[in-house]
């Protein structure tokens, strides 16, 4: 009997637009089977998972029926439901930060259930929650009882949200993207706990993700949801390797992969070629557009020892070169880019653009524009970067008009020819951010950022927050224009796989130093030092590509080429 | 270690604003019109020998800073000066004065808490439906009501009419004297318990759409352990900055109700005492106004990292 069986589950909004989020799903899960439920934000992963426990919003009418361990979860009372979510189901959530509750020790969220719940003594619950907190591998449980979650990190407090999942010892075990917030070293390690756990009670997983190259590492099967349908769904192998719907198709060709994948999902008519920059003539090339010498910037913050957040850093950029920044939370990474656009003051060396030195405080507003002309940022998250008040046309023609005098025509024309590079509209420039969905908002922010016509282009993270399909839309925006403008960027980002997409070069960093330095291609295919080694290792493989060796790219491919969506 | 040293810098602020305060209360005198001394002679016309006489007898004719450096000197030996207008040392006034505003104050304060609290507890968590529209629209009344108005309709309603209350003075003795102050401390608190219910319900209702709300819900605990624990809990902490300034509209606005309810209490006397000049008990009041909000703000600031613990950890690092 399956642990977890769903059918036909349908779920409406009654309030106002009637919206149909999930659509006859059914799916099920064994004991003892990780499945997976992969699909992009809105999809419906967390509504259908929330379902198995009973936990729905408010206002909604549903039809169908979960079946969690032989009991429907909708037809039972509210003991039975309590029951099954205390001792048959529990769920690990996404971000442990916000999952616990940051008044309380770590101490009582292990033990509460137990105690409220289960009626264990505090002396036995205690005891239980040491056992917990050494099996999923925390390195001193007696002190982290009594701590607070501030106190820890974010994989050591993933970790604690996983010993509270299996402090009732569950047969099901629902991951609603549990390594979604942390590092990739650190997701591996999370899986690895996950997995051991697993195995050693034999529990059913029920994995939400929208990392499809997770999904495959770690599922026996697979459910792919889109739009509250599951649109296929089989062995992860099957399904990965030779999806059916067009949709999957479509997914699996916008993930990237650090790996080149030994199937072709790669739309195989657009050749590479055409998509490389046009080769400039030699000559044309001044050496180098980006510069920093010797960046250094500490942190002093009272009561901690000071922190190194940039150390010494030295990198050149050729003009039109791209060149990639990456590194786990706290390498420094985001304060180099912030160092380079002005947002923040190095301590040491010098920043020049262009072959101007541009390391000074800008005093005067002249000085402060002329920077601005220089160098643009991109920041990660385009629901924080625009102003919800502001029309997006405005945002961009407000940038124009600050650095340019232009008539109202001139510069609405200009913005919509912006508008126009970056694949939006005219009715796109008219609407509130609010009302454009996250790629299209990227767009307007890199709109914005070129806006003023900068010589080099900051990208923090400007994709990391997208689903992969949108990612690979801007990704692609972001190739045109560079193509189109001979513009020299550099692409923060923790992820490998993006990297390999778009940067010829590549600089990895870790707690402020530049561990290793190199071609992208060379430094992914053969890392040379243990962090970068690790780093590549931590990325989830599927286990049908561990077998082979890695297909070298052709020598006559770029890695900066784009892949067609 | 921590603790203490958190305490201790409390305590310096605490110290400084109160002498802060001190200097604002003496010298904003100096820009009141009116002169004491003709109200001490009461409109007699004086001769100029009694005028110099009775200017000498309460220091006046001393420089200012030099009456502040006796003001202050005097404080500390528990001597606040003497009333112009009781003649009499204004510690004995205000000693039989302040255990009426005192009661009035705390019996205001248990209601405000008591209502507020379940009136906005009870809102958040029925967010939306019945009970919550109507807590917020009978919260969005009694917040609008003055308390003069709330005294006036108290008097009419359940002293009049319904003769249940006595309508007028504290009363003899402490049992009669709590009885005579449950009318104004209700007029006193209505607008308070709207404040205070219209935090708790905002407060609730953020924690309540918390994920650590809901994976506790996913745990199997009951509702009420839920609410209780996790939402309540993570709650408190406007709640009491809420509270805390709320103690300086408590003391200001009871002034207004005394003086409703023929209280003979602090905050009549003060409205009396900047009537006629008195200077020194108005001196006093003000400053002991001044003491017990920031007294009562010290005490929040100190148990706000009992409550979240990552105040205390920001506290440690500052």
């Amino acid at each position: 009997m399956s642990i977890l069986k769903i059918s036909d589950f349908s779920l409406e909004l009654t309030t106002g637009s009637q919206a149909c989020l999930l659509d006859a799903v059914s799916l099920s899960v064994e004991e003892g089977e990780t499945v997976g439920l992969v699909g992009e934000s809105g999809s419906g992963k967390s509504l259908t998972a929330r379902a198995a426990l009973g936990l729905l919003p408010g206002r909604t009418r549903i039809s169908g029926s979960v079946v969690l361990d032989g009991t429907d979860v909708f037809s039972a009372g509210p003991s039975q439901v309590l029951a099954l979510r205390r001792s048959t189901a529990s769920m690990v959530f996404q971000d442990p930060r916000s999952g616990i509750n940051p008044m309380r020790s770590i101490g009582d969220y292990l033990t509460e259930s137990l105690i409220l719940c289960n009626k264990w003594s505090k002396a036995d619950a205690s005891q239980r929650a040491l056992e917990l907190l050494r099996s999923v591998g925390l390195p001193r449980p007696e002190a982290h009882l009594a701590q607070f979650p501030h106190e820890l990190s974010g994989g050591m407090l993933q970790r604690v949200m996983i010993a509270g999942a299996l402090s009732t010892s569950p047969r099901l075990l629902i991951c609603d993207e549990p390594t979604t917030s942390l590092d990739v070293t650190t997701q591996a390690e999370i899986i690895g706990v996950l997995t051991e756990q697993q195995a050693q009670h034999g529990m059913g997983m029920l994995f939400i993700t929208h990392d499809l190259n997770l999904a495959s590492a770690l599922c026996d099967r697979i459910y792919v949801l889109n739009a509250g349908t599951v649109v296929e769904h089989g062995g992860v192998q099957e399904v990965f390797t030779n999806p059916q719907s067009a949709y999957t198709q479509q997914l699996v060709a916008a993930t990237p992969s650090v790996f080149t994948r030994t199937v072709s999902v790669i739309n195989p008519t657009r050749s590479a070629a055409a998509l490389r920059p046009a080769p400039e003539p030699e000559s044309a090339r001044p050496a180098v557009m980006l510069e920093a010498r010797s960046l250094s910037k500490t942190y002093y913050v009272k009561g901690n020892p000071p922190l190194v957040a940039v150390n010494n850093v030295t990198l050149a950029v050729p003009r039109g070169d791209a060149l990639a920044v990456v590194g786990e939370s706290g390498s420094g990474k985001s304060t180099l880019a912030r160092m380079i656009v002005g947002l923040e003051q190095a301590d040491a060396g010098d920043i020049l653009v262009a072959g101007v030195s541009r390391a000074a405080h800008s005093r005067t507003r002249a000085e402060r524009l002329d920077r601005a002309r220089t160098v643009q940022i991109v920041f990660q998250d385009p629901y924080l970067s625009l102003d919800p008040r502001i029309i997006a046309g405005a945002a961009v023609e407000d940038a124009l008009r600050l650095h340019n005098k232009l008539s109202h025509a001139q510069s609405r024309s200009q913005v919509l020819a912006l508008f126009d590079q970056v694949g939006l509209g005219e009715k796109h420039a008219n609407a509130r951010p609010r009302t454009l969905s996250g790629g299209q908002r990227q767009r307007v922010a890199i709109a914005r950022a070129l806006a003023v016509g900068p010589e080099v282009l900051v990208l923090d993270e400007a994709t990391s927050a997208l689903d992969v399909s949108v990612q690979a839309q801007v990704l692609e925006v972001v190739q045109e224009i560079r193509r189109k403008r001979g513009l020299t960027l550099l692409f923060i980002s923790h992820d490998l796989a993006v990297v390999r997409k778009v940067c010829e070069t590549t600089m990895v960093m870790r707690r402020g130093d530049i561990v290793e330095h190199g071609q992208t291609k060379n430094l992914l295919e053969n890392p040379q030092h243990p962090y970068t080694q690790l780093l590549l290792d931590s990325i989830p493989r599927p286990e049908w590509e561990l077998d082979q060796p890695e297909v070298p790219l052709a020598p006559n491919t770029s890695s900066a080429q784009i892949i067609g969506a | 270690m921590n603790i203490f040293k958190l305490v201790a810098r409390k305590l310096g602020t605490l110290l400084v604003t109160v002498f802060a305060a001190s200097l604002l209360v003496f010298f904003s005198r100096a820009l009141v019109p009116g002169d004491p001394v003709a109200f001490l002679l009461r409109g007699r016309k004086p001769s100029p020998e009694a005028i110099a006489e009775v200017t000498k007898q309460f220091g006046l004719d001393k420089p200012m800073w030099q009456q502040y450096i006796d003001w202050l000197g005097n404080l500390f030996h528990g001597d606040l000066g003497r009333s112009l207008q009781f003649r009499q040392d204004v510690t004995t006034v205000l000693a039989d004065r302040l255990p009426v505003t005192l009661g009035l104050v705390v019996l205001a304060g248990v209601l405000i808490a008591i209502l507020g609290l379940a009136a906005g507890i009870i809102a958040a968590l029925n967010r939306g439906r019945t009970a919550d529209r109507a807590i917020l629209i009978a919260m969005t009344g009694l917040g609008a009501i003055p308390s003069f108005v709330g005294a006036i309709v108290l008097i009419a309603v359940f002293a009049v009419q319904l003769g249940w209350f006595p309508s007028y003075g504290s009363g003899d003795g402490f049992a009669d004297g709590i009885f005579h102050l449950i009318l104004p401390s209700i007029a006193l608190a209505l607008t308070f318990v709207a404040l205070v219910a219209r935090v708790t319900r905002s407060s609730m209702l953020d924690q309540l759409e918390r994920e650590h709300v809901e994976v506790a819900t996913s745990r199997g605990l009951p509702r009420s352990r839920v609410v209780l624990r996790h939402v309540l809990r993570n709650a408190t902490g406007p709640i009491l900055t809420v509270s805390g300034v709320l103690v300086a509209g408590l003391l200001v606005a009871s002034s207004i109700v005394e003086q409703a309810f023929g209280l003979a209490g602090i905050g009549s006397l003060l409205v009396q005492s900047v009537d006629r000049l008195d200077f020194p008990v108005v001196q006093a009041i003000v400053l002991l106004i001044v003491i017990i909000f920031v007294l009562v703000n010290t005490i929040v600031d100190l148990l706000a990292p009992l409550i979240d613990p990552r105040v205390a950890a920001g506290a440690a690092a500052r």
